[in-house]
């Protein structure tokens, strides 16, 4: 029997065979933490150690500055402070602070992540360096502070599901309405403790920016990793960025042909159309159609699920067509995923455009995931995001949020109600 | 033989996300001691639970309790309240592998969500939990359930007192 | 004896003339609020009035958390955004990239206009008096008494006269010569007074330089502060006027001052208010060397497009030390930062350029200090606790001399850059 991504990962950093099911201990590449949960891992390591400890490898160890970036709370500042502290006692080197972005992204475009990775990291979201074929998950401040201890970890060997997607998006579609459909079908716990391996040529054909979007939300559906094999373009970027090693690592992880999944699931994007999920959860998934002409208040373009470069280009291209101009009744946020996703839409000329437009373009930052930056929102508004949540009140008590795709999300912010993308660009 | 917890019953439904249990809000805390105060703030009905909930009453749950964030808060806020043990018919990996680590008892409950909507276990009930065993017992409708034990990795790490102290006691 | 300028705008609004100390009761040709506009249509509301008097006389400008960093802010926002709908009041800048700090696009949407009244629900309400405008800052019970009445009395103030002769040496700016000035006149120098600031060295300021000289009017107690409405701010004004009812007013040579007192530009050398009030003046040699956390270049009083500049030429193919936080006062100077290539230059050396607001000014939003941290800030106020924690220290210094500051993670004189 042959085996699945997941299990080759495992492999190489348990440094022994592995069988589905089994608990095993593996050798973490990266134990991150933001700051986001990151003072309370600094914090519980001193205690356990008496503040005596040292961590098992400074230059394993990573701290991504996204949750309040820059803070707007003596608390939230008090804990960036002390994890800056606790780096510089323990000659952590890798510190992004407050003027880079989204934690997972900037150890991507810094060409920290290689494919087979095990990274460990205080945001649910991290999976979404799956997209470069790391196996990377959410955890919380035990398991930052007994990595840093021992440089290892337990993990399950999960089972796998493999989903193939084919064919082309239409006009107007793109791969956050695929990631919404599998999420209306598969449900918030669809996929508990599964891996899921994403092939078909629709994937094969993806880029970075889509295969971010497609692994972040696995998160939403419970699952443990989302995996893609690096190819093409995305190969040589992450080449690129992260040395030749990588190609090594691919061909090492590649699953085999005769690998155990238990389901195989098959979609044709080139049948989708654009979805929304609904107040209040991401698995309330409905067609934009039958919520169309729904008024909004806010409308946030970012987020670690869509907030690179080109899905920001893909929000342009929508406002583009309307002549530049959103309606003046929505507050239209954009927030890139880092700094370079920023620069590049400077230069462009994309941020211009946007100003012109009425749009509020921030900093990089997580902005509006939490009720505590960015966009928070009053009782009885009603938002749209392309984040990756909206669960009851999550950016402010009494406010319920639509989850749309970039250009749905643009359309809207256009006509100042849930609009159908395919009703302006097509 | 194992004890016999008894307590009451708070119930809660499917996909009980980490913002209904511990609020976005709240997350610069660093004290575990001092979460508690705003456990299920966000939960629609369950506002008072933090005021309200006593040591050794029991969280009830159906799937998928815990999806969303890694906040450990959400553990905390709820052990530190004295909830004794987590009864769920499932749990979401990144909240039970933070319940686990820390020591803190999760039992998966067959049958638990179906249950639930059903009203076979309600708010108040009077419950009888044997963690050894499983068994699980609701003095007020009469009902039994069973749940699940946990594999042996699992076992030992709460049996050590979560994973700090068990990597703590490989080390010697 | 010839009239000082409050006594000429308030005589002008009440239509007789008027001295120093008598009470008048005036028409306030606008009403300025930002954030707070929500608490003050709630005691407006509690008043008995329906309609605020002139609903086109208000001027909301949201500024002080955007967009909203919490869903209290996002609340407040809401109730500014209702009662301004609900009054039919045109003037409402909300979150969007026509927005900013309210003292900077008040006068850029030419609501800041010569020898008019302006009220304003905030103290710093005194930097239109770069254009001539009689403005002074109030609390929110008296802005929803003069929504309701259309009314607002006034003392008329006596005056201070601050004559500034000369020019400025090369990396000395207006904010070394009013962090000086604070210095000499202390914080309740000025109380209750007009500030008028006069000389050939005044009239060789740029508008934006006024503007950060009247920005701290407020800090030595002043009820207004105003430099003389010349060709310079004629030339702004025009095509932006919210209003055709002004008048380039400006004090007689022989008016009566309460106090007066001379400076020359020449002898001003690069200064801080040292934590915790604003009059603590340090010339920089007595503080150099002091270290810092965080550098702040942005608000009401230094974050416009010259104060970015500033900070670019010195900051330009360098890196910062500590984490800096840049922020343009408004959305026009952003896009104009874009343009001129500044903003690269400040992304380039690390910092980090947040969109337009009042920012951590106020602590409550984009770069709160944390317990034991230094911050070396453009901004008008260093008090206790102002910018975050309690124990936190706060420097108020020149664009330049905060970005030399920000390369080397210590307080730095920027002269040393020539």
């Amino acid at each position: 029997m042959g085996k699945t991504m997941i299990m080759k990962i495992m492999e190489r950093a348990a440094h022994k065979e592995v069988h589905v099911g089994e608990r095993v201990w593996c050798d973490i590449d990266w134990s991150t933490a933001r700051d986001f949960g990151g003072a309370n891992c600094t914090l519980q390591f001193d205690e356990i150690t008496e503040k005596q400890g040292r961590v098992w490898d400074s230059d394993k160890i990573a701290f991504t500055f996204d949750l309040q970036a820059p803070s707007h709370s003596e608390k939230v500042s008090n804990n960036q402070k002390i994890i800056r502290e606790f780096a510089k006692r323990q000659g952590i080197k890798h510190v992004f602070d407050i003027n880079h972005g989204i934690g997972q992204h900037v150890l991507l475009e810094n060409g920290l992540v290689k494919p087979g990775d095990v990274i460990l990291g205080t945001d649910s979201h991290m999976n979404l360096l799956g997209g470069v074929a790391a196996f990377a998950t959410g955890v919380g401040n035990t398991d930052i502070a007994a990595s840093w201890l021992s440089g290892t970890n337990w993990f399950r060997v999960p089972e796998t599901m493999k989903i193939e997607a084919t064919g082309e998006f239409q006009c107007g579609v793109s791969m956050r309405d695929f990631l919404t459909r599998l999420v209306g079908d598969l449900g918030a716990g669809g996929l508990d403790f599964l891996a899921v391996e994403f092939a078909g040529d629709a994937i094969e054909r993806s880029t970075l920016a889509e295969r971010i979007t497609l692994c972040s939300m696995v998160t939403e559906m419970s699952g443990k990793i989302g995996l893609i094999l690096p190819n093409g373009p995305v190969l040589e970027w992450l080449a690129g960025r992260a040395g030749p090693e990588v190609r090594s690592r691919v061909a090492s992880i590649a699953p085999d042909a005769d690998a155990p999944y238990i389901e195989t699931r098959k979609y044709d994007v080139s049948k989708l159309e654009p979805l929304a999920s609904c107040p209040d959860a991401p698995d309330n998934v409905k067609t934009v159609r039958e919520i169309a002409g729904t008024p909004v208040d806010q409308v946030h373009i970012g987020s670690c699920s869509n907030g690179r470069f080109e899905d920001i280009a893909a929000a342009f291209a929508v406002l583009e067509k309307s002549g530049f101009k959103v309606s003046p009744s929505v507050r239209t946020i954009i927030t890139p995923a880092t700094n370079e996703v920023m620069r590049r839409c400077a230069s462009e000329g994309l941020i211009e455009k946007f100003l012109d437009a009425g749009i509020v373009f921030t900093n990089p930052t997580c902005a509006l995931c939490t009720a505590e930056h960015y966009g928070a929102l009053p009782g009885g508004d009603v938002g749209c995001s392309t984040t990756n949540r909206n669960f009851i009140g999550k950016v402010g008590k009494g406010s319920h949020t639509y989850l749309l795709s970039p250009m749905t999300a643009m359309a809207t912010a256009v006509k100042g109600v849930i609009t159908d993308p395919r009703d302006i660009i097509c | 033989m194992s004890e016999i917890l008894r307590g009451r019953a708070w119930v809660f439904s499917d996909d009980v996300d980490t913002d209904l249990i511990y609020h976005n809000k709240y997350l610069a805390e660093t004290d575990p001691k001092k979460m508690p105060q705003y456990s299920f703030e966000y939960y629609p009905g369950k506002e008072n639970f933090a005021k309200e909930v006593k040591p050794g009453d029991f969280v009830v749950a159906g799937k998928n309790f815990g999806c969303g964030s890694s906040r450990e808060h959400a553990v905390y806020c709820l052990k530190e309240a004295g909830v004794p043990v987590i009864l769920a018919e499932t749990c979401s990996r990144i909240y039970y592998r933070n319940a686990i680590n820390n020591g803190y008892p999760v039992l998966f409950v067959k049958g638990l969500s179906e249950a639930i909507k059903a009203g076979k276990i309600k708010d108040g009930d009077e419950l009888e939990v044997e963690l050894g065993t499983g068994t699980i017992k609701d003095s007020t409708s009469g009902s039994a359930f069973h749940g699940d034990a946990v594999s042996d990795l699992e076992r030992d790490i709460m049996s050590a007192g979560g994973l700090i102290p068990y990597l703590k006691s490989k080390k010697k | 004896m010839g009239y000082t300028f409050a006594e000429k705008a308030l005589a002008r609004a009440v239509g007789h003339p008027v001295s120093a100390n008598e009470v008048v009761t005036v028409e306030p040709d606008f009403c300025m609020s930002h954030d707070n506009t929500g608490p003050i249509s709630r005691t407006f509301k509690k008043i008995g009035v329906k309609k605020v008097w002139k609903p086109e006389r208000l001027v909301v400008i949201l500024d002080h958390g955007v967009p909203a960093p919490s869903s209290d802010h996002a609340v407040n926002h809401k109730e500014a955004r209702e009662f301004m709908k609900e009054q039919g009041a045109p003037h409402f800048y909300d979150v969007s990239s026509s927005g900013g700090v309210c003292h900077q696009k008040f006068p850029e949407e030419g609501f800041a206009l010569p020898g008019q009244i302006v009220i304003g629900s905030d103290s710093h309400t005194c930097t239109y008096g770069a254009f001539g405008t009689f403005a002074t800052g109030i609390g929110r019970s008296e802005m929803a008494a003069a929504w309701a009445t259309g009314n607002i009395w006034f003392k008329v103030p006596e005056s201070m006269k601050i004559t500034a002769t000369g020019r400025l040496k090369q990396g000395v700016s207006a904010k070394d010569f009013i962090l000086k000035v604070m210095g000499d006149v202390k914080s309740d120098g000025a109380d209750y007074m007009s500030v008028e600031f006069h000389g050939d060295g005044i009239e060789g300021m740029s508008i934006s330089e006024r503007m950060t000289l009247c920005n701290l009017g407020i800090e030595m107690g002043a009820k207004n502060a105003v430099c003389r409405p010349d060709q310079k701010v004629l030339d702004y004004i025009k095509g932006r006027e919210k209003s055709a009812d002004w008048e380039a007013l400006w004090a007689d040579p022989d008016a009566a001052y309460a106090k007066e007192l001379k400076y020359d530009l020449g002898d001003i050398a690069p200064g801080v208010a040292k934590p915790h009030t604003v009059d603590n003046y340090a010339p920089i040699g007595e503080v150099a060397g002091t270290a810092i956390n965080q550098a702040f270049i942005g608000t009401c009083t230094n974050g416009r497009i010259e104060d970015l500049h500033a900070a670019a030429e010195v900051l330009k193919g360098k890196r910062v030390a500590v984490r800096t936080i840049v922020i343009p006062a408004s959305w026009n100077i952003y896009r104009e930062a874009m343009r001129d290539g500044t903003l690269d230059a400040l992304l380039d050396a690390g910092c980090i350029v947040c969109n337009s607001g009042c920012g951590p000014c106020l602590g409550a939003h984009m770069g709160t200090l944390a317990p034991g941290e230094a911050c070396i800030s453009t901004a008008n106020r260093n008090f206790k606790g102002r910018m975050g924690d309690k124990d936190s220290f706060i420097y108020l210094a020149s664009p330049r001399t905060v970005a030399m500051s920000a390369l080397a993670g210590k307080i730095t004189d920027p002269r040393e850059a020539f």
